[in-house]
């Protein structure tokens, strides 16, 4: 007979290798696919940002340089509340017009998409620059105060922090009112009915339920608009040099417009950038851990009723107006003013009667035009449409913390921080090396794309994701579906509006996107931003205005009929 | 149907053989014409503005030499210098022919650039090529101060670099934070070559007491907020668009204090697949025939031979003195000038 052994312990049953390799399995090959995506740029951008600028040899001067900077905390403090202060604008101007629109009796709801959309659609630089337009010194505000009230003097002036702000924030509302209008839209309304009938009002169910509901949704968003106006060089660059406002990128978006390019510093710069924006997202992981009781949408139906906001009904409506007015009637009225004026001119009665169609016969005048347009709708309707393919399958896997998921939102959110003219820099590299001919392609464009919009693609089907409790899955799963079968069957129709605002985020700022484009066009793959970009260096300002306004157009009509189409389809899934 | 287009061909030929004998530039090599045919194509990277001017010589030339197709590439000089240094540190340079500025320094080092001394290139004087055949200058640009007229009327504009000095200037004077040659660089590097280096140090720190407003974009961008009126006056523009805006109503004038800055684009054959034919585009670009081209584009011709659309434009026509920044100056001045900028302006 055998002596039980009590010192030994209990024999536990033990997956076999195999079974936890098929546990592993899918997570894995996505990180891996992820990891051949992002990390080869990051090589690069690592060497860049150890090698001297003309020798090539290992120094450690662009890091040093970083840090040895005099004015680097007064910089850092001048970056950190700049990108805070425009990252709360951005989310209580897109988070309270999404609410108004997805939650709410509130009228005009078709303009506040409208307007989010038509604005993304706009070119950046011409988008930016009829903001200094309208708020510089020689602008309608600055000329209407000179006119009114003292006619030195100047109102605002839009070459400050505070006008850093409220530019780099209008860019970011419509990301976030499309981001947070999908969640909105399918929060719960069990919750908040419950509430209203124990007779909390409407503020109180907002703040006690339903923003506590969107709470990890909107923490990721924060942290996402927080990353992005940290690296953002443009908008700092454009506004603060003229009054000597230093952020962290500035120096770094000189030493990247020095002929030739000085990227070790922009490199090293971008590097700093990534291990700060680890460590937030690990906070951030944290956080969204607990996500599970915030899901919102469960096996019970659930048909979000609106709000009834009574008389404050008004209120709403002009709220909505008036965002439409700032994000989008303002700046569009700006560019087809100066699309209209032979030269720029300020807004008066001699401007307004000397108007022209010149440039607009211009743009009409250049045939191939349209094969850039379509060069351009081509390659970013296909990075968008990969872009989200990957990223919601990896959004699932992480939220519902498959084996093996643990670095997939770290990989997707890597290439947040490249500055593009540092990502297009290595993909010439890579492509050249790659084997097949694809240098000078619109592949390469397309690939860099993929590359730059990943974070973007991660943040719709996360937010997306994150609100759906898995016990739908798992009741597909007990039913006898098959993983692929339940993200076909039960995911993706309920998390399409998210992916659908996804993609269209990223096929219209892909489409209009600039530096990338342009280091990376070849003769046979152009596309239109690299011809805006060419006119506007040489100064026609009024075409490239007057191309703006017809790409804004077609891109309206194009993403208009999407969305009606697609919305149509998506209310039919869930019941509405 | 071979035979016909052959005799089309050959007519074709004949024909672009009259009308080149016509011309007083000489014709090329029909040796070095029938290489490029074999050849077939020419990419040619430049920073011209595609539709303005890249287009109507590319169209010109292929008219000229049909069966050779131009291929462009375009850019500004810094994007196509960063994918040129990209290209040579993999392997080799895929364009023939680069037009730009500031990128001759660092293509040299890249060992992108093969010497090649055009024909038409002996017109022009000796400060606008390179005696070893690395460049030649195939459009002239003049940086100058430009005011508003509404905003400044004749008698309060400045005649010399000095009166930028007079107080009332203070904090009213744009130019851009370009550190090229055409930007505040350049502008930097005139002052110190054509006052001396204590004279021209002593004057700009005059100047950077005025609190000059760096603008972060190019010079047409500073000079067009010089026309919506958000600055009077602004140093460092180009001088012809200027007068491309002043043409179309636009309250600006051009100011010749001097001397003038006058920097150049530079065409050069690179070490790229189709040589023959990046020689024999560089030798048409740079022809009577095909500055006419850059000149109907609006840009300032090099060629000695050819007039700018505005005559004025140009030093001997408009009378004024100017102080060429040639690639070896700017190669040699560029770090130092920068470093005034940043230790004066920034």
């Amino acid at each position: 007979m055998t002596v039980l052994d009590a010192t030994r312990s209990l024999p536990v049953y033990r997956k076999s290798a195999r079974e936890r390799l098929a546990e592993y399995a899918p997570a894995i090959i996505v990180t891996i696919i992820l990891a051949v995506i992002v990390i080869p740029p990051v090589i690069v951008l690592l060497r860049t940002s150890l090698r001297g600028n003309d020798d090539g040899v290992f120094t450690l001067s662009h890091y040093a340089s970083l840090f040895s900077d005099p004015r680097l905390y007064v910089s850092a403090w001048n970056s950190v509340s700049f990108s805070v202060l425009a990252m709360l604008l951005s989310l209580v101007n897109g988070g309270l017009v999404a609410w108004l629109v997805e939650r709410t009796n509130v009228r005009f709801k078709s303009l506040a998409y409208i307007s989010a959309i038509i604005s993304l659609g706009t070119p950046y630089i011409i988008y930016v620059s009829a903001w200094l337009y309208i708020l510089g010194r020689a602008g309608p505000v600055n000329g209407l105060y000179r006119a009114l009230v003292d006619p030195t003097g100047t109102l605002f002036n839009v070459y400050s922090i505070t006008g850093m702000v409220l530019i780099e924030g209008f860019l970011w509302s419509p990301l976030v009112f499309l981001l947070l209008s999908a969640t909105f839209r399918r929060s719960n309304a069990d919750m908040e009915e419950a509430a209203r009938i124990a007779g909390a009002s409407v503020f109180a169910t907002v703040t006690r339920i339903s923003l506590r509901l969107a709470m990890p949704a909107v923490l990721g968003l924060g942290l996402f608009v927080f990353i992005r106006n940290l690296e953002a060089f443009d908008v700092p660059v454009l506004i603060g040099t003229p009054s000597k406002i230093s952020l962290l990128t500035t120096d770094i978006y000189l030493s990247m417009t020095q002929v030739p390019p000085q990227l070790g510093h922009a490199s090293a710069f971008s590097i700093v950038l990534m291990f700060v924006v680890a460590v937030l997202l690990y906070y951030y992981g944290k956080i969204s851990k607990h996500a599970e009781r915030f899901a919102s949408i469960t096996g019970k139906g659930y048909r979000p009723r609106p709000f009834d906001l009574g008389r404050s009904k008004w209120l709403g409506s002009a709220l909505i107006l008036f965002n439409a007015m700032l994000v989008l009637v303002l700046p569009l009225a700006a560019i087809l003013y100066n699309s209209l004026t032979p030269f720029a001119r300020p807004v008066n009665w001699t401007g307004l009667t000397n108007l022209t169609f010149d440039h607009y016969r211009a743009v009409f005048a250049q045939s191939y035009y349209l094969e850039l347009a379509l060069n351009t709708v081509i390659v970013a309707a296909a990075s968008a449409t990969a872009a989200i393919l990957i990223t919601s399958i990896a959004a699932w896997m992480n939220v519902r913390r498959w084996p093996g998921s643990a670095l997939l939102d770290q990989l997707t959110s890597v290439p947040l921080v490249f500055p593009g003219i540092v990502l297009g820099v290595a993909m010439i590299e890579m492509a050249l090396n790659f084997p097949l001919p694809v240098y000078g392609t619109l592949w390469v464009i397309g690939f860099a794309f993929v590359i730059r919009y990943l974070p973007y693609g991660m943040r719709y089907s996360h937010a997306g994701i994150i609100q759906i409790h898995r016990e739908l899955e798992d009741a597909a799963g007990i039913s006898g579906a098959s993983r692929p079968t339940i993200l076909r069957r039960i995911l993706v129709p309920l998390i399409s509006p998210s992916l659908i605002a996804g993609w269209l985020f990223i096929f219209l700022i892909a489409a209009k996107e600039l530096s990338i484009a342009v280091l990376l066009a070849g003769y046979n793959a152009k596309t239109i931003s690299v011809a805006m970009f060419d006119q506007w260096v040489n100064g026609a300002g009024g075409e490239v205005a007057a191309m703006g306004v017809i790409w804004t157009s077609v891109m309206t009509i194009f993403t208009a009929t999407l969305y009606m189409i697609t919305r149509r389809r998506t209310d039919l899934i869930s019941g509405k | 149907m071979s035979i016909a287009r052959n005799c089309l061909m050959g007519l074709v030929l004949a024909a672009a053989g009259l009308f080149g004998g016509l011309d007083r530039a000489k014709a090329s090599d029909p040796a070095l014409i029938e290489a490029a045919k074999k050849e077939g194509q020419v990419i040619w990277y430049t920073s011209f503005v595609e539709n303005q001017l890249a287009r109507p010589l590319a169209a010109a030339f292929e008219k000229k030499y049909p069966g050779i197709k131009v291929q462009i590439v375009p850019g500004t000089a810094t994007d196509l210098l960063l994918k040129l240094l990209g290209e040579a540190r993999a392997g080799g340079v895929r364009g023939d022919v680069h037009h730009g500025g500031s990128s001759l320094w660092p293509l040299l080092k890249a060992d992108a650039i093969e010497k090649y001394i055009p024909d038409a290139a002996k017109d022009y004087p000796d400060n606008l090529k390179d005696k070893d055949g690395l460049w030649t200058a195939d459009a002239l640009y003049f940086l100058v101060a430009a005011v508003n007229t509404d905003m400044v009327s004749p008698g309060d504009e400045p005649k010399t670099y000095d009166d930028l000095l007079d107080p009332k200037w203070k904090g009213r004077i744009a130019w851009t934070n370009q550190m090229t040659q055409g930007g505040a660089a350049g502008f930097i590097g005139t002052i110190l070559t054509a006052m001396g280096e204590e004279k021209g140090m002593a004057y700009l720190r005059k100047l950077a007491d005025q609190k000059l407003i760096n603008v972060p974009s190019n010079q047409r961008v500073v000079l067009d907020q010089v026309i919506a009126g958000e600055y009077p006056i602004a140093i460092a523009t180009f001088n012809n668009h200027s007068v491309l805006s002043a043409a179309k109503g636009a309250p600006v004038k051009w100011l010749k204090l001097e001397p003038v800055t006058n920097t150049l684009d530079t065409v050069m054959l690179l070490k790229g697949p189709h040589r023959n034919a990046g020689k024999l585009f560089i030798d048409y670009s740079l022809s009577e025939e095909g500055q006419k081209v850059v000149r109907e584009a609006g840009y300032i011709p090099a060629n000695p031979k050819v007039a700018a659309k505005v005559p004025e434009l140009k030093p001997q026509e408009g009378k004024f003195k100017v102080q060429v920044l040639t690639p070896n100056m700017v190669e040699e001045g560029l770090p130092k000038w920068v470093a005034v900028y940043n230790e004066l302006f920034k």
